[in-house]
């Protein structure tokens, strides 16, 4: 029987909980390696093609695939000038046209900005001063005439607040076994600017991350993530997890930040609405002024907002209900040494293999075991990749634990890698080895790892 | 859009089959003698080299021919001269629509596709483009986003709304933009063809290499996956998209290619496409998945064919142009898209299933 075939049974036996009878024999799944192959649980597909990010969840029923249908044609909507009869709103300042335009295939973006790469980029910087911002609680002090992200580009006519471009320099450096190996080291230039940015500007940039399997992670009790947190290191592991703690724009509450590279939106229909507003310049009823509101470029028509309730519900639940690819080749010894040797390096302390979800209104979001690799919570990345710039609570070195399931789909999906917050990564090994702060001890364990090591390790996150 | 329906039946498909399978072992019928593994690698071959790059490399001639005809056109605006490059238009948009079945790799992750096909055009920024002072160079042009450029901009400087545009209609300023838009498009039909050729970026090594260390696909059946996925993925775009939106919001501003009212004729190249993809069959006869296919099952291999050229002819027997057929030939239209649909659903259903069980 083939590998798939075989996989496809081991995930209908899971996932169909009657299956063939009373005695619950048939197949065990075993639960270091079989049950891990449904990353999703329920909401897992197999598919292994450059496909993989944007199917939906296998369960929908009809309302609710008519709903997805309408959220992939949101997604994939490009937005133009005002005024025009199909896609109207666009900027007038923006980092891109479209959702799909930085989250391609609903997956991973690629480094570079707008200005250097029209249609590769997929990065944007946010910018702040020090201090809160006097308007919503906890969150950080908007740049006068800037807002809280630099709109790169522009509609004709219209001045992009600043271009940005991001030169590399490589650094070798070497594992224990003297083998040497490069990283990326980006210098940020921010020049241009429409009007002088103001001294003291604090600057983060971020690249579009994949966006399938986030319902899941919307379904993790509240309550399951603040009970991981371990924010001043009480168990002595050198892992300190901490919760972001965000505006909430509709109830007016502050509550656990899941979205976004710091963990800065408390839910999808933020992170969404949020996205449109910052990312597009579109207006929607959660965020009806203009992204340039009281900045002398702002365009003044009246046809704010420029979506509807409509639009954000179904790209939110587009979002919710994208599945999350199954893993692959589980059964290789080399994948089973690098899952080994992932645990004992300390990594799975942060990305934490397996959570639950608790109640969700789409079935096959509810109360699953779900294996995304993450914990939810803010670490302490080092000063390496540390961006200085606080959010909420994160504080400037501090970044979210990103999921990792799908990682090893990135080639397929998007072309050329480009891993990490900022991209700078270009293969997982150089991601791994780019972690600091409270990851130090486990990329140590890595460097002194051999080679068969490190390609074990490597192996298992392409499995992902 | 994707082959967002597909999995989901595909997963309902396989989950009744096996656990029918799995359950009535003890008293079904013997187990039958698994067919030996099929070798895709001919397929993966003739896939790469006789669909895909012969066509990009159509796509890539025919924007030269288009480049030519508008230079001609710019020197000597007649109506003659405008006659020849729109048809040079829909000429270079035929290879460009017979390559949507196969829409991964680096049309979509290097850009291509929006810097050729994005829709709608950006027309209010047009037309400040255009009463601008800006050097309107080809490197200008470039750096435009997608809705400033590519097939649909051309498209509506050469035709105009409701195809009613005439030479002397040109501006000076638009000719130099229709020039220069036109010679970004053919550097990216370029840029697309040298993506997969071996003395270029080389991506069909990675589709042939499947299964043999290619990074990007890890077995056979993943590129083959990705091939049922393209041909799926554009009879959903056809059938649930170019024709149900515009239908069913009875808007003919939703009509693609909707200025030189060439839909019906995108739509039977989005559908020869999936032929292409399917048999391998380009300029050139290749093998293709329907040797598969109809090594497992004869009259499925049929069957997916006939539904493919039925699809194809309910879409011609549309009454044209497209954007007026949505209110006056409803009945038709409905047709096709329903034929459309039965491909997509074969595909889903029946193929699929048979490539990841193999």
């Amino acid at each position: 029987m083939s590998p798939i075939r075989r996989w496809l049974i081991y995930a209908l036996l899971a996932a169909v909980p009657t299956g063939c009878g009373d005695g619950g024999s048939g197949v065990e799944p075993d639960e270091v390696g079989e049950n891990r192959l449904l990353s999703g649980g329920d909401a897992t597909v197999f598919d292994a093609s450059s496909l993989a990010f944007e199917n939906p969840i296998p369960s929908l029923n009809g309302e609710e695939m008519d709903r997805f249908l309408a959220g992939d044609a949101a997604f994939e909507q490009i937005f133009v000038t005002a005024p025009a009869e199909v896609g109207n709103g666009l900027g007038p300042v923006f980092n891109q046209t479209s959702c799909v335009g930085c989250h391609a295939r609903d997956g991973r973006g690629r480094d570079g900005f707008g200005d250097t790469s029209p249609f590769l980029g997929s990065m944007l910087m946010r910018v702040s001063l020090p201090g809160l911002n006097p308007e919503v609680p906890g969150a950080a002090r908007p740049v006068p005439g800037f807002g809280e992200q630099i709109g790169d580009r522009a509609v004709f006519g219209v001045q992009p607040e600043a271009r940005i471009e991001v030169l590399y320099h490589e650094e070798t450096r070497h594992f224990a076994d003297g083998e040497a190996y490069a990283v990326r080291v980006p210098q940020y230039h921010i020049y241009d600017a429409y009007q002088a940015l103001p001294a003291g500007v604090l600057t983060s940039p971020r690249m579009a991350p994949p966006v399938f399997g986030r319902g899941l992670l919307e379904a993790v009790p509240e309550g399951d993530i603040l009970a991981l947190a371990d924010p001043v290191d009480g168990d002595g592991d050198g892992i300190s997890g901490r919760p972001n703690m965000v505006y909430n724009f509709r109830s007016g509450r502050t509550e656990l930040g899941r979205f976004g590279l710091k963990a800065n939106n408390p839910d999808l229909l933020q992170q969404v609405a949020s996205a449109y507003h910052q990312d597009m310049g579109i207006t929607s009823p959660y965020f009806p002024r203009e992204s340039t509101a009281g900045q002398v470029q702002m365009d003044g028509r009246l046809d704010d907002p420029e979506i509807g309730p409509k639009t954000l519900e179904v790209t939110t639940f587009y979002i919710q209900t994208l599945a999350v690819p199954a893993r692959r080749n589980i059964d290789d010894p080399q994948v089973r040494l690098g899952e080994e040797l992932f645990a004992e390096a300390g990594c799975s302390g942060c990305h934490l293999p397996t959570l639950q979800t608790g109640s969700h209104e789409v079935a096959a979001l509810s109360r699953q075991t779900i294996h995304p690799y993450t914990d939810l919570l803010l670490h302490d990345m080092g000063e390496e990749l540390a961006d200085g710039r606080p959010d909420y609570e994160a504080d400037g070195s501090e970044w979210r634990t990103p999921p990792l399931w799908g990682i090893g789909l990135t080639e397929t999906v998007n072309g050329i890698p480009a891993y990490l917050h900022d991209g700078r990564a270009r293969t997982l090994m150089e991601a791994v080895m780019l972690h600091g702060g409270e990851a130090d001890g486990a990329r140590e364990f890595v460097r002194q790892l051999d080679r068969s090591g490190r390609d074990a390790l490597v192996t298992f996150l392409q499995s992902l | 859009m994707n082959a967002i329906v597909s999995l989901s039946r595909l997963w309902l498909v396989l989950a009744g089959l096996i656990l029918v399978a799995g359950c009535g072992d003890d008293d079904s019928t013997p187990p039958t003698v698994e067919p030996a593994a099929f070798d895709f690698g001919p397929v993966l071959d003739d896939f790469t080299n006789k669909v895909v790059i012969a066509t990009y490399a159509d796509l890539d001639k025919r924007a030269g021919d288009l480049l030519a005809a508008v230079g001609t056109m710019r020197e000597d605006p007649s109506a003659e001269n405008l006659t020849t490059a729109r048809a040079r238009w829909v000429a270079a948009r035929v290879p460009w629509e017979a390559s949507e079945g196969f829409l991964f790799g680096p049309v979509d992750f290097n850009g291509f596709d929006p810097a050729l096909d994005s829709w709608p055009v950006n027309r209010t920024d047009l037309d400040g483009v255009l009463a601008s002072g800006n050097d309107l160079t080809a490197a200008y042009v470039g750096g435009l986003d997608g809705t400033l450029k590519g097939f649909h901009t051309i498209e509506y400087l050469l035709f105009g709304e409701g195809g009613g545009k005439s030479a002397a209609d040109l501006t000076a300023r638009e000719f130099d933009y229709l020039v220069a838009t036109t010679e970004d498009l053919k550097e990216t039909t370029k840029a697309l063809y040298e993506s997969w050729i071996p003395s270029g970026g080389n991506f069909g090594q990675k589709v042939t290499d499947a299964g043999k260390g290619s990074p990007v696909y890890p077995s056979a059946q993943a590129a083959v996956q990705e091939m049922v996925g393209g041909m799926i993925g554009i009879c959903d775009e056809v059938a649930n998209g170019k024709i149900a939106d515009p239908l069913t919001e009875r808007d003919p501003r939703l009509v693609e290619s909707q200025f030189s009212f060439n839909s019906i004729v995108d739509f039977q190249n989005n559908l020869r496409s999936v032929g292409n993809v399917y048999t391998g069959n380009y300029r050139e006869d290749g093998r293709g998945l329907d040797e598969f296919i109809g090594e497992r099952n004869a009259a499925l291999d049929q069957r997916l064919k006939d539904e493919i050229q039925t699809a194809i002819d309910e879409i011609g027997s549309i009454a044209p142009p497209f954007r007026e057929a949505i209110f006056s030939d409803r009945g038709q239209v409905e047709k096709a898209q329903a034929a459309v649909a039965t491909v997509q659903q074969t595909l889903e259903e029946a193929i699929l299933p048979l490539v990841l069980a193999d």
